[in-house]
C-alpha cells in the first residue's frame, strides 16, 4: 500500500503533530455543556432534522407570468408588479406548534430558483432534467429513506424527486414548468445580459480564463447580487406597512414631475415610490394569506390550547399586515416576515438580522414591565427563531451554494457593541439570546459578539459558556477596529463616530455600515441600530493567492490545465523582490479585469432587477426617493476585493525566500519541477482525501523529492511569532489593503479588502498544484485569512495571536482567525476564564476576529466514518457554523487536520 | 369519489418534497400516500376549469391575460389564485 505523507515523515524521524500544548485523552470527548430547548422547539427541531431542502416553482411562476405582461413599463415598476404578484400568490404553510410563522416557499425548508438572475444552468441541463422528471414515477415512495447522509441535502434524484444542483429536491411534476420558465428568461436574465456587455471590456478573454482555472471563484452579479449586509427593520416597526404606503403616497405627490435639480435621476423618484407601494401591497397580501390560513387551522382544530394559538397567530398577522407592532411577539413576527420578504426578493446569502437584541428591546422592556411576557417565554421565542432561521435555504448554483457557502445562509445576529452615546449596549435581552443559543444549538443565527472593553464581565463569561456547547458561536469581533475601518472607509460618505457605533456583522464576518433611528413605543423613544449600507457580498470575490503564485512561477500558465491565463512575463525571477513584484502585477491584472466585468453584471442587475423592498427598509431611500440603484442608501462604498489562501501564500513565499533566495539550497527550476511532480505524491482527488497528512506517495514515486519536500515543510511558517514568515504577511497586507482603493465600483466608490475564506479554501485548493510550503496538489489551503496551516503552529496560541496581529487590521473590512480547542482544555469556570483571557489578549493586540471550534478531532474522524450517528453535530468552519453532514469533504478534511489546542 | 393523495389535500402541511404533516392526526405522512376518506381537496391547477393540459406535467392557464396563454402546471397549489374555478 502507498505510504502517506505522515508515514514518510515518520520514517525520516520528522513528527507530524496536529496537537499543540499537550496531549488529548485517548477516548472520544464530548462537549462539556449540553442543553435542551423547550419541548415545543424540540419537536420542530426534530422535524427540521429530517427535512430535505425543497425547491418550488410557485414564486418564479407568478413573478414571470406578471413580468411578461409588462414589456413596456418602466423597469422598476415592471419588477415591482412582478414581486407583488409573486408575494400575493405564495401559498401559506403553517406547522402546528410554531409561534413565529411565514416562510420562503410552501415547505418547512423551502426555496426557489430565480431564473431572471441566471437560467443557463437549467437550459444546459434541460434534457437531463426532462429525462429525470419523466422517467420517474414508478419508483417507490420509500426511496426517501436513503437520506440521512448529507443532512437536508438532496445530492441525487430519487422516487418522485429530482435533484437540482446536488442540493435541492424538486417534485418531478414541477420540472417541465421549471424548464419552460427558464426558457422564458433566455437572453433576458442578468447573467445573459451581463455577459453580453461584459464581453465588451478589453481583456475579457483573461477574465474567462481566470474563471475557468479557478483563479477566482464566482461572479457576484448574477449568483448572489445582494447579501453580507445588515437588514433594517426600523420602518415597518415604527410606521407599519400602512404607514410606509402613506409616506410613499405623500412623497409621490411631492416629487411627481419634479427633477429638483437632479436632471439625471430626480424624475425617477415618482416611479420608485409607486414601486414601493406595489411591493408593500404584495407583502400585505402575503401576510393576509397566512392570517387566513391560521384562521382556517383554528376552525379545524379540536385541541383548545392549539386553537387559541392559531387564533392569536391570526390576530398578530392581521395586525402587523397594516400596523406597527405593539408587543414583543408582534415585533418578533414582524421582523421574521420582513426578513423572509427581503430574501424572497432576490438571491441573497448573508442577510443578517443585526443587533436584534437591541432592536426588540423596547418591546421586551415594556412587556416585562407590564407582565405581558416572562423571560422563559422570551427564551422559547428566541429558540424558535433559531429553527426559523436555520430552515432558510439560499437557492443558487451548486458551485456557490456548495463550494463557497457550504449551504450556509449567514443570518448572523450581533450582540454587544456600544450604544449611540458610546456606552455598553448590552441589555438583558442579549443575555437571553445567548441562553437560547446554548439551549437550541443550530447553525442559524450564528452569533457575533462585538467586543469592547466596556462590556460587562458576566456577559462575556456567559458567551464563553455558550462556546463550550461546541456551537461555534459567538465569534468575537473588535468594536474598536471595526469603528476605525468604518470611519476611514465611509468617511467621505459622512460616516461619523455615532454611526460607526451602530455597526454590526453582515454575513459571516463583514463589518457593515449601519445607523441609528428613533423608535417610539407608548410615548417612549429608543434609538435602535440597523443596516444603512449596500451589500458587501459584491465586487471581486475570492481571488486565489496560491493560484496567482503558481501562475507567477510558471510564466502565466496554469499547471493543471496547461492554459495560459496571463500573458507570459518572461522574467527569470532571480530575486525574491522580483518574484513578489511579478506576483503583485498578476494580482492587479486579475483584480482589475474582475472589477470591470463585475461592475457590468451589477449594472445590469441594478437596471432590471433592483431591490425595491430591501431598499425601502434602508435609510435613506424612503426619504430621498432613490433605491439602491440610484445611491439611495446612506453608505454605498461597499464593493470589495476578497482574497483567499493568504496563509498558504505567506508560507509558500517564506519557503521560497528561505530555500531559493536566502540560503540557495535549491534553485527555482528544481523547486518548480518538484511542484509540478507533486513531490512524488498522488493528487488529493486520486485518493479522495484533502488533508496533507493523508496524501499518498505514488507507486512509481521515488525518493528524489523527499529531502526538498522535508525542507519545504520545515521552512518558517506563519503562526509561530517568527518574524521571518510574519513579515511576509505584513508586506502583503501593506500592499493589498491600499491597492484595493485603485479599483472603483459601478457606484463610483473605491473598493476595500475583505479577508474571509468561507469554504473557498477547499474548492480552490483542489484546483491548485503543490505549493512551495510543502502543501500537496489538490489539498485544502489554510482556512480563513489568519488561521495557521494545520499542524504548523507549534508555539502555542499566544504566538499565533502575535503573528496574526502583526499588521493593522483596521485597514481591512475584516480578518479571520479560527482556533480549534479540545473540550478538556477549557473545562470548568477556570477554563472559561482562560478562554476569555485569550480572546481579550487578541483584541488588545489589535486582532479583529477570533472564533473557536470546541471539538475533539477524534469525534470529527468518527463522524466522517459514521455520518448517520452525527446528524446534529455542528462545527465552526470559517465565519459560520454548519452541520457536519452538510459540508463537503475537502473542508471536512481540513477541519479534522486543524491544529487542536489541548491547553490555552 | 377518487381517493386523494396527501399532497392533494388541505389537511396536509408540506414539510418537504417527500412528506408533510397530517393536520388532523399530527402524524408525519408521505406526500404520495393516500389520505383518509373525507380529507378536503387542495385547490390546484389540475383541478381547475381553466387548466388545459398540453403535455406531461405541463399545460396552459386559460384565464391568464398573456398572449399566448401563459403556461401552468397541474400540481401548482391554487389556494391564492383568484381565478381558480372548480370543475
Ligand atoms: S386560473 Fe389559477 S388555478 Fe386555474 S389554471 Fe390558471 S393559475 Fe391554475
Amino acid at each position: 500500500m502507498a505510504k502517506t505523507l505522515k508515514a514518510v515523515l515518520a520514517d525520516a524521524g520528522i513528527p507530524m503533530n496536529f496537537q499543540a500544548g499537550g496531549q488529548a485523552p485517548d477516548q472520544l470527548i464530548d462537549r462539556e455543556i449540553q442543553r435542551e430547548p423547550h419541548p415545543r422547539v424540540q419537536k420542530l427541531k426534530h422535524i427540521f432534522m429530517g427535512t430535505l431542502s425543497s425547491a418550488s416553482n410557485e414564486f418564479p411562476y407568478w413573478y414571470t407570468r406578471e413580468y411578461m405582461l409588462h414589456d413596456n413599463d418602466v423597469p422598476v415598476l415592471r419588477r415591482a408588479k412582478s414581486l407583488k404578484t409573486a408575494f400575493a400568490h405564495s401559498t401559506p404553510v403553517i406547522i402546528p406548534g410554531e409561534l413565529l410563522t411565514m416562510r420562503k416557499a410552501p415547505y418547512f425548508r423551502g426555496s426557489f430558483p430565480m431564473p431572471w438572475l441566471s437560467e443557463g444552468f437549467y437550459m444546459a441541463k434541460e434534457d437531463e432534467f426532462y429525462q429525470e422528471a419523466l422517467k420517474r414515477g414508478s419508483a417507490s415512495v420509500d426511496e426517501h429513506s436513503k437520506f440521512g447522509q448529507g443532512g437536508g441535502n438532496v445530492p441525487n434524484s430519487f422516487g418522485k424527486v429530482v435533484s437540482i444542483a446536488g442540493k435541492f429536491g424538486m417534485r418531478q411534476e414541477e420540472i417541465p414548468a421549471l424548464l419552460k420558465l427558464a426558457r422564458l428568461w433566455y437572453g433576458k436574465s442578468v447573467d445573459d445580459l451581463g455577459n453580453r456587455y461584459e464581453k465588451m471590456v478589453p481583456g475579457y478573454g483573461t477574465k474567462e480564463k481566470i474563471m475557468r482555472n479557478i483563479v477566482c471563484m464566482f461572479d457576484s452579479g448574477f449568483t448572489l447580487p445582494q447579501g453580507r449586509e445588515v437588514i433594517n427593520y426600523y420602518y415597518p416597526l415604527e410606521y407599519g406597512f400602512d404607514g410606509i404606503i402613506k409616506i410613499a403616497r405623500e412623497m409621490k405627490d411631492k416629487v411627481a414631475g419634479r427633477a429638483d435639480g437632479d436632471g439625471m435621476v430626480g424624475m425617477n423618484r415618482l416611479y420608485n415610490y409607486e414601486a414601493v407601494i406595489y411591493v408593500v401591497e404584495g407583502i400585505q397580501s402575503w401576510i393576509h394569506n397566512y392570517a387566513k390560513e391560521a384562521r382556517r387551522l383554528e376552525s379545524l382544530e379540536a385541541d383548545a390550547h392549539q386553537k387559541t394559538e392559531f387564533k392569536e397567530m391570526a390576530e398578530r398577522l392581521e395586525w402587523i399586515a397594516h400596523n406597527p407592532p405593539r408587543t414583543f411577539i408582534e415585533a418578533f413576527q414582524m421582523i421574521e416576515t420582513v426578513h423572509i420578504a427581503v430574501l424572497n426578493e432576490d438571491a441573497i446569502s448573508g442577510m443578517s438580522p443585526g443587533r436584534i437584541g437591541q432592536v426588540l428591546y423596547p418591546y421586551f422592556e415594556q412587556d416585562m414591565e407590564a407582565g405581558r411576557i416572562t423571560e422563559d417565554e422570551v427564551i422559547e421565542l428566541l429558540e424558535l427563531d433559531r429553527v426559523f432561521k436555520t430552515s432558510i435555504d439560499c437557492f443558487a448554483s451548486v458551485g456557490v451554494v456548495g463550494g463557497v457557502l457550504s449551504g450556509n445562509t449567514f443570518n448572523t445576529v450581533s450582540i454587544g457593541g456600544l450604544d449611540k452615546e458610546g456606552k455598553s449596549a448590552v441589555n438583558r435581552l442579549e443575555y437571553l439570546i445567548l441562553e437560547a443559543g446554548a439551549n437550541n444549538a443550530m447553525p442559524q443565527s450564528t452569533l457575533s459578539l462585538l467586543y469592547d472593553e466596556k462590556l460587562p464581565e458576566d456577559f462575556l463569561l456567559l458567551a464563553m459558556e455558550v462556546i463550550k456547547t461546541g456551537a461555534g458561536y459567538p465569534a468575537f469581533m473588535s468594536n474598536q477596529i471595526a469603528q476605525e475601518f468604518l470611519k476611514n472607509h465611509y468617511g467621505h460618505e459622512g460616516m461619523n463616530v455615532e454611526d460607526a457605533r451602530a455597526w454590526a456583522i453582515g454575513g459571516c464576518l463583514e463589518t457593515s455600515a449601519c445607523t441609528w433611528k428613533p423608535l417610539h413605543l407608548n410615548g417612549k423613544e429608543y434609538w435602535i441600530p440597523g443596516g444603512a449600507g449596500q451589500p458587501t457580498s459584491v465586487g471581486v470575490h475570492f481571488v486565489s493567492m496560491p493560484k496567482i503564485l503558481e501562475l507567477t512561477l510558471f510564466n502565466g500558465i496554469d499547471q493543471k490545465t496547461g492554459e495560459t491565463v496571463f500573458a507570459p512575463h518572461d522574467k527569470s525571477l532571480d530575486t525574491y523582490e522580483e518574484l513578489f513584484e511579478q506576483f503583485k502585477t498578476y494580482w492587479k491584472e486579475a483584480v482589475d479585469i474582475l472589477a470591470l466585468t463585475n461592475n457590468i453584471q451589477h449594472d445590469i442587475w441594478r437596471k432590471n432587477n433592483m431591490a425595491v423592498f430591501n431598499s425601502l427598509l434602508k435609510p435613506d431611500c424612503l426619504d430621498k426617493g432613490h433605491l439602491i440603484n440610484e445611491l439611495g442608501y446612506r453608505y454605498n462604498a461597499t464593493f470589495n476585493v476578497e482574497s483567499a489562501g493568504t496563509i498558504t501564500l505567506v508560507n509558500a513565499m517564506a519557503a521560497l525566500k528561505k530555500l531559493v533566495y536566502d540560503e540557495k539550497e535549491v534553485n527555482l527550476k528544481e523547486m518548480k519541477n518538484a511542484l509540478k511532480d507533486n513531490f512524488g505524491f498522488k493528487t488529493a482527488q486520486e485518493i479522495n482525501s484533502f488533508s496533507l497528512a493523508d496524501q499518498e506517495k505514488r507507486e512509481d514515486g521515488d525518493k528524489k523529492w523527499d529531502k526538498l519536500h522535508f525542507k519545504t515543510l520545515q521552512a518558517p511558517k506563519y503562526g509561530n511569532d517568527d518574524p521571518y514568515a510574519d513579515n511576509i504577511l505584513l508586506d502583503w497586507e501593506n500592499f493589498f489593503c491600499p491597492d484595493c482603493k485603485n479599483y472603483e465600483s459601478l457606484y463610483g466608490h473605491p473598493m476595500y479588502p475583505c479577508q474571509i475564506s468561507v469554504s473557498t479554501h477547499g474548492a480552490m485548493g483542489s484546483a491548485t498544484i503543490a505549493s512551495p510550503d510543502g502543501r500537496l496538489a489538490g489539498t485544502t489551503f489554510a482556512d480563513a485569512s489568519m488561521s495557521a496551516y494545520p499542524g504548523t503552529d507549534k508555539n502555542g496560541p499566544f504566538a499565533l495571536l502575535n503573528s496574526a496581529a502583526i499588521w493593522d487590521h483596521a485597514m481591512s473590512q475584516n480578518s479571520q482567525l479560527n482556533i480549534k480547542i479540545h473540550p478538556t482544555a477549557i473545562k470548568g469556570v477556570e477554563g472559561a476564564k482562560k478562554l476569555l483571557d485569550l480572546t481579550r489578549a487578541y483584541m488588545r493586540k489589535g486582532g479583529f476576529h477570533i472564533q473557536y471550534n470546541v471539538v475533539d478531532s477524534k469525534v470529527l474522524k468518527d463522524a466522517q466514518k459514521h455520518p448517520e450517528n452525527y446528524r446534529d453535530l455542528m462545527v465552526r468552519v470559517a465565519g459560520f457554523t454548519q452541520y457536519w453532514v452538510e459540508i463537503g469533504k475537502s473542508v471536512q478534511d481540513e477541519l479534522i487536520a486543524r491544529t487542536e489546542y489541548e491547553g490555552v | 369519489m377518487e381517493m386523494l393523495t396527501y399532497k392533494d389535500t388541505r389537511n396536509y402541511a408540506p414539510i418537504d418534497v417527500t412528506k408533510g404533516m397530517d393536520l388532523l392526526t399530527r402524524e408525519i405522512v408521505m406526500a404520495d400516500t393516500q389520505a383518509p376518506e373525507g380529507y378536503e381537496i387542495m385547490p390546484k391547477c389540475k383541478f381547475c376549469k381553466n387548466f388545459k393540459e398540453t403535455d406531461t406535467f405541463i399545460g396552459t392557464c386559460e384565464a391568464s391575460m398573456n398572449e399566448p396563454r401563459f403556461i401552468a402546471y397541474p400540481d401548482m397549489t391554487a389556494v391564492t389564485c383568484e381565478m381558480y374555478e372548480t370543475m
